[in-house]
């Protein structure tokens, strides 16, 4: 019997010690295929929950932001449905690779309580910083008009995006590509400390890893726990390609 | 009943009073207004079973209030106040304490108002008054004789509103407010005597809005509310609302404060008098469409308001510079408004004012772009209606960098230090021809050299542009930058941009080099270095 799993989406992690961390981190940060229009059903969660009681003590049950999906909600009535098991919903407030440090700090939890308090206390400090290729993402979004995003392209404007608390803000546009990504970091660093930090870009590979070279020292000095993946899928549809980005859980 | 009297004698002229309208500005309805805040103390009356007139003076000032509509009905709620206050406990009125009613009515009115004008209602209910001061001293006075002299007195004070205010006579009307308040007395007095007043007295008169233009900027929202709370501070809450617009009427009780108020910003209005208490009865209308609608009428040719999206924080950008392709830069970049101008056309403080205070934020930055510019640019922050925050920009290359580290989600005064440290990263480099002989900066030059200005300061001088532009560069030292932008100027030729942007990428292959239109006159390039 073990003591807590951690489930995310229809997948239960048992702990963070069979998976290394960047395997953890690149299967979590897929989890973002998920559709979030279709939340699974109450029944579906009662059925894991049903199942995974006969196998542990506990389960902490970590969701897509409520105001993006319906999922936490249907976890929350499906784990009504198993009477003296233990299930702990938490609503991660945000869609992307945050959710993976927030699972993974669960699995490194000795207890059930012990997972549901570091992961709270956690929710509120996920941030991501994203540097777009292009101004087509906010041109949609409303930001700007179509003659507006006509002349950043002209003058090679790259915006830089800040998510907190589910909250997309303009974080500040740099001209050119190669002045944008120091900037870039340098927003980071003005977040430091840190707990965790993924470097994560849509076909932008060398780039990334370029990023990754430039703080993982000083990161590995602080005890900050790095790893770099791709942007999923659905989020890459947002971004566009080439974007490059932090997702991260402030300290 | 002496009220119902009013109420259908002025539903009779309300069009009439409309038509009227031209002070403070035509929002066409005073008439209307009018007539529908009378209608709603009336209607609390006959819902009421009182009898005695102090109470039923009580229940009008309060139907009123909450019914008042536009400038002009919020007054007369001031107006029934005062009528109220001074017959408070009585069951019945002598001459003399109709008299005092009036005047405490007007009294009342100029209260309620911030800056009273003469020329209007108010002065229309005080001379009402002093008639009625006067008609009571008769040995023989009656309510009805005290009624029929403040009616001639409110009429005798209408004719004469003309010659007080200019709008008026430029438009060759009398006030409305005042007329409306005439037609009222003149209501009650019918409902008194049954008899008519002289009808020909009441000409039909002209339209008055037609005879005056829609200015650009439109008029603002005429914004109406009540504030219900407790303890509610009506001077405190005045004063707010009167930084945020114009033709403000706050007026009201503890319990209950009705807010009028012409303003370019309803949500802010708003936002502002909801930390007071409760707010109901909410009514924002655009005063530019009513006025646009008057306007049309008599025009069938009218042009339709163009919708702009306002920003989250409230600032608002001017920027000075000319040339068609650099203002179309600025303007993309999210500048609001652009006064034309720079090297040798100065804009005046003045145009500046006039470019800051029309814009429909709290706050505005403002780039001059020029060194020239700045001293005239500093003098705006004085003058202007406007927070103004300068941000010192003495080159077009400095301004753009400004404008992109411009953030809408972030106050004013974070944004304009982000946007002078941008300002400061930027190098500019601008190329012309001496106008004449001349010794800077160790330097001789001769009329009709090349020289290229870093920073304002002559550094380089040639015969051609990509020696002087390269030479400049060399001397800012290349390896500290990354991006050049050749803004080119309206008297640059093709095979000079060509012959420039060629030369640089060859000289400085670690460099970007971007050439963009600027259309500026004067300076064939203008070269952004950062």
């Amino acid at each position: 019997m073990v003591p807590l799993k951690v489930l995310f989406g229809n997948e239960s992690f048992r702990d963070g010690v069979d998976l290394d961390t960047q395997r953890f981190f690149d299967r979590l940060s897929q989890v973002s295929k998920l559709p979030t229009t279709s939340a699974p059903s109450p029944g579906d969660f009662a059925a894991v929950y049903e199942r995974l009681s006969r196998e542990c003590e506990g389960v902490i049950s970590i969701h897509i932001g409520s105001q993006f999906s319906g999922t936490a909600e249907a976890a929350r009535v499906g784990a009504q449905s198993v009477e003296g098991f233990p299930v702990r919903v938490i609503d991660s407030r945000s869609t992307t690779m945050t959710i993976a440090f927030l699972c993974l700090v669960a699995a490194q939890s000795a207890s059930l309580e012990e997972a549901v308090q570091r992961v709270e206390e956690r929710v509120p400090k996920q941030r991501i910083i994203a540097l777009l290729d292009t101004l087509r993402y906010i041109e949609m979004g409303g930001r700007v008009n179509r003659a507006q995003a006509m002349i950043g392209t002209m003058l090679d404007l790259k915006p830089l995006l800040g998510v907190a608390a589910g909250e997309i803000k303009p974080l500040d546009r740099v001209r050119t590509r190669g002045r944008a990504i120091p900037r870039m970091i340098e927003l980071l660093r003005d977040d430091y400390p840190l707990e965790y930090v993924a470097v994560v870009h849509a076909q932008a590979p060398e780039e990334a890893a370029g990023i990754a070279a430039e703080i993982g020292p000083e990161l590995k000095q602080d005890g900050v726990m790095m790893v770099t993946g791709q942007i999923g899928a659905v989020l890459g549809t947002h971004t566009g390609p080439r974007a490059l980005g932090f997702a991260y859980l402030k300290r | 009943m002496a009220l119902l009297g009013s109420l259908n004698w002025l539903a009779a002229h309300q069009e009439e009073v409309n038509r009227l309208n031209v002070f403070p500005v035509p929002d066409g309805d005073t008439g209307t207004n009018m007539l529908l805040t009378l209608q709603s103390a009336v209607e609390d009356i006959k819902d009421s079973p009182a009898t005695d007139v102090g109470r039923i003076a009580r229940i009008a000032a309060h139907g009123s209030l909450m019914g008042a509509r536009g400038n002009s009905g919020v007054i007369l709620s001031q107006i029934f106040r005062g009528f109220a206050k001074a017959v408070e406990g009585k069951t019945e009125l002598a001459p003399a304490e109709v008299a005092a009613a009036f005047e405490e009515a007007a009294n009342a009115a100029y209260r309620a108002v911030l800056k009273p004008t003469e020329g209007t209602i108010l002065t229309v209910a005080r001379e009402a008054g002093r008639s009625a001061t006067a008609a009571a001293v008769e040995p023989r006075a009656t309510v009805t004789s005290v009624i029929k002299a403040a009616a001639e007195g409110a009429r005798r004070a209408v004719e004469k509103t003309p010659s007080q205010l200019q709008i008026l006579r430029d438009a060759g009307v009398v006030d409305a407010g005042g007329f409306g308040l005439q037609v009222m007395i003149e209501g009650m007095l019918r409902s008194f005597e049954e008899s008519d007043v002289d009808l020909s007295k009441i000409a039909i008169r002209p339209s008055a809005q037609s005879a005056l233009e829609l200015p650009e900027e439109g008029w603002g929202y005429c914004t109406e509310f009540l504030i219900a709370g407790e303890g509610l501070d009506v001077e405190q809450i005045r004063e707010q609302i009167a930084a945020l617009g114009d033709s403000v009427m706050v007026v009201g009780e503890p319990e209950l404060v009705k807010v009028h108020v012409h303003t370019d910003d309803p949500p802010r209005v708003i936002g502002v008098a909801s930390r007071f208490g409760r707010l109901e009865k909410l009514n924002v209308g655009d005063m530019s469409t009513q006025h646009r609608r008057i306007l049309e009428e008599s025009q069938p040719n009218g042009s339709a308001a163009t919708g702009a999206q306002k920003r989250a924080n409230n600032v608002g950008i001017v920027a000075v510079v000319s040339g068609s392709g650099l203002v179309e830069i600025l303007k993309g970049l999210g500048v609001d408004a652009i006064v034309e101008g720079g090297q040798t056309m100065n804009p005046s403080t003045g145009d500046l004012v006039a470019a800051v205070d029309g814009q429909p934020y709290d706050e505005v930055i403002l780039l001059p772009n020029n060194k020239n510019v700045v001293l005239a640019a500093r003098e705006v922050g004085k003058l202007s209606s406007k927070r103004v925050h300068l941000v010192e920009t003495h080159t077009v290359p400095q301004g753009i960098a400004a404008v992109i580290a411009f953030n809408a989600d972030k106050p004013a005064g974070d944004n304009a230090a982000a946007m002078k440290s941008a300002a400061g990263r930027v190098q500019t480099i601008e190329v012309t021809r001496a106008v004449r002989d001349t010794h800077s900066n160790g330097m001789r030059v001769k009329k009709g050299d090349l020289i290229a200005l870093v920073n304002d300061r002559l550094d380089t001088s040639g015969s051609e542009y990509a020696e002087v532009v390269a030479d400049a560069l060399k001397k800012l030292g290349p390896e500290g930058y990354e991006l050049v932008t050749v803004y080119r100027g309206a008297g640059a030729e093709d095979a000079d941009v060509e012959a420039l942007s060629a030369s640089l990428k060859e000289r400085f292959p670690g460099l970007a080099v971007e050439v963009q239109a600027g259309g500026q006159d004067h300076y064939p390039f203008i070269v952004s270095v950062e």
